[in-house]
């Protein structure tokens, strides 16, 4: 199968610090790949280069064939390419609604997009989440998890083919972060989703991803299912640390 | 027996079970159908009973119809910019020059004012996309200055604090107040013209897209919103419909200096209807251009000289004890909203 994403040798450096070191890696659709990583690993600065929000100094990326290294955002979103943050992001000022119907209106390019039609589609992503009661409160006034959720249904709303997924377990309780996971479980199901998953819960990625990328001082260390990842000897010693499993499974 | 009942945003009036509610908020129709009626009453009735108030009335108007458009920039760009009356000085200069020197009248000079502000805005509107924050502020804050600057280096051409003298009128009856009156009746349109427009814009998706990049442009950019092009457009195009007020300036009065509309005393007068109007509320605009106006008629009478520091004195206690505004005291915050209001942040 051909690949939805494919990087090629990407470096990003900032000053003197080489932040990303001729990472390569391969998503093919459909997939949910994980990314993990000890802090300062260059998991996000990856992802901002993906997304557009930073340029990278060298290598390629493609998606589904179409080279995207030198595209702005907007156009990568327009490809189909979207993503939630680690620190969620509301427009403060904008209702749960209206931030959702913004993502429907600019995300895919589709014709004769009215504003009453958004808001129609914007209304079923904030079903799908859970926040449809909320949508004429103002993000600020939402509660983190329903932040979360509403960054999720605002990225959905740009109907992505690969959706970037940051560390969405980041300040949520088990419960919370229970019906988050079983959520993008369901969003890949129900949209056809590509899922690229970043996260420091390695029992979630164990669960829910295909394969998964190890990254180390913005270097790949480390690429395979699950199981391999957890018997690998660099990553353990990098990231995951000696007697891992026992703590992950309590 | 009738039950009145006044609450902050609304008058219930309860009659033998029915209930109407008259409902104050100025974005319902029927407030905005009362005001308009109101503004275009009061012209007429101090036509003839106090007609040294007329001048007074353009001023409102025309201090309401460049914070306006500014309003829109301020939403479409994510920034405050400090030199709106840059383009005041562009149009104006356009339409001085080109009738001093060529004799033409209002209707020749205004589509080359326009002309000549977009393509300065267009000139300029890379600052909206590399300058933000403080570096924003003070290089909008130096355009009107510099351009000032180059009114006196260059006053062979710009007549530096006289002025440029000559200017075909806007309206030329014959009859000095009726004149007037003419003229505060355009520019009442023009102002009515400029809150349609924009109020229009901002319900609009176009309004929406904007508020996304004045909440977080690296979000809104990262949703599919080229943010660059909405940015750009909202600074073109509402310097545009600022410059529109230099030229009426120039052609109102036959005159035009730099020295009146350039300087930080105008655009402190300028900032204070933004702020009294609640930081870019487009109806607040109104309500500020008037207050100020009027406050300006009244200072002028009664401080004179020291009249020019109250301005400031006001914009700085507004902007620490009123971050609202006065009209945002008036407003009512309605998170049920369908549509965005305009905010910008602190």
């Amino acid at each position: 199968m051909s690949a939805l994403l494919q990087v090629k040798n990407i470096k990003k450096s900032f000053g003197g610090l080489m932040a990303l070191r001729d990472i390569s890696l391969e998503i093919r659709p459909g997939e949910t790949v994980g990314l993990i990583g000890p802090n300062g690993a260059g998991k996000t600065t990856l992802v901002n280069v993906l997304c557009g929000s930073l340029s990278a100094d060298g290598g390629e990326i493609e998606l589904e064939g179409v080279n995207i290294t030198k595209m702005k955002p907007y156009q990568r979103c327009h490809l189909g390419l979207s993503r939630t943050y680690q620190i969620p992001r509301p427009f403060p000022e904008l209702t749960a609604l209206m931030s959702v119907v913004t993502s429907a209106l600019c995300g895919k390019r589709r014709i004769n997009r009215g504003l009453e039609d958004a808001a129609a589609e914007a209304s079923y992503y904030l079903e799908f989440v859970g926040l449809f009661s909320k949508r004429n409160i103002l993000a600020r006034d939402l509660t983190f998890f329903e932040l979360r959720m509403l960054e999720l249904a605002r990225a959905l709303a740009t109907t992505p083919k690969i959706l970037f997924v940051d560390e969405v377990m980041a300040g949520l309780n088990p419960g919370e972060a229970n019906r988050a996971v079983h959520l993008i479980a369901r969003a890949k199901e129900e949209f056809g989703l590509t899922i690229f998953w970043i996260e420091h819960v390695m029992a979630v990625l164990m669960e829910a991803a295909e394969r998964i990328f190890v990254i180390n001082f913005g270097e790949k260390i480390a690429e395979g299912t699950p199981e391999e990842i957890a018997e690998n000897q660099q990553v353990i010693e990098a990231y995951l640390g000696p007697g891992w499993k026992g703590k992950a499974h309590g | 027996m009738v039950d009145v009942e006044f609450r902050r945003d609304r008058i219930i009036i309860r009659y033998k079970g029915k209930k109407w509610d008259w409902i104050l908020e100025p974005r319902y129709w029927r407030n905005t159908f009362i005001w308009t009626a109101v503004l275009i009453i009061v012209p007429i009735i101090f036509y003839f009973f106090y007609p040294a108030l007329l001048n007074t009335l353009i001023s409102a108007n025309l201090y309401a119809a460049i914070a306006i458009p500014l309003a829109l920039m301020t939403l479409g760009t994510g920034r405050i910019n400090f030199g709106p009356n840059f383009f005041i000085g562009v149009g104006g200069y356009t339409a001085a020059l080109l009738s001093v020197a060529y004799k033409w009248g209002p209707l020749l000079t205004f589509p080359l004012a326009i002309l000549l502000t977009v393509v300065s805005a267009l000139i300029f509107s890379p600052l909206v996309i590399i300058a933000r924050g403080l570096y924003y502020v003070l290089l909008t804050l130096l355009l009107p200055l510099v351009f000032l600057e180059i009114t006196f280096i260059y006053s062979d051409t710009f007549k530096g604090d006289v002025g440029l003298a000559g200017i075909k009128l806007l309206v030329d009856t014959g009859d000095v107040k009726l004149n007037f009156l003419l003229i505060a009746y355009i520019s009442l349109f023009l102002m009515l013209l400029y809150l349609l427009i924009v109020n229009k814009t901002i319900k609009s998706r176009y309004g929406l897209i904007m508020a996304a990049i004045n909440d977080d442009e690296e979000v809104a950019h990262g949703i599919g919103v080229n943010i660059n092009l909405v940015k750009i457009i909202s600074f073109v195009s509402a310097a545009a419909m600022i410059g529109v007020i230099g030229w009426f300036y120039a052609h109102y009065f036959g005159t035009f200096a730099g020295i009146t509309y350039l300087p930080l005393t105008f655009l402190v007068k300028i900032l204070l209807v933004i702020f009294i109007g609640g930081r870019a509320q487009v109806f607040g605009c109104v309500a500020g251009g008037y207050f100020i106006a009027f406050l300006e008629m009244i200072l002028i009478g009664t401080l004179g000289d020291i009249q020019p520091f109250i301005f400031p004195l006001i914009l700085f206690i507004l902007l620490f004890a009123l971050p609202e505004g006065l009209f945002g005291l008036y407003r009512k915050r309605r998170y049920r909203e369908y549509l965005p209001t305009l905010h910008v942040r602190r």
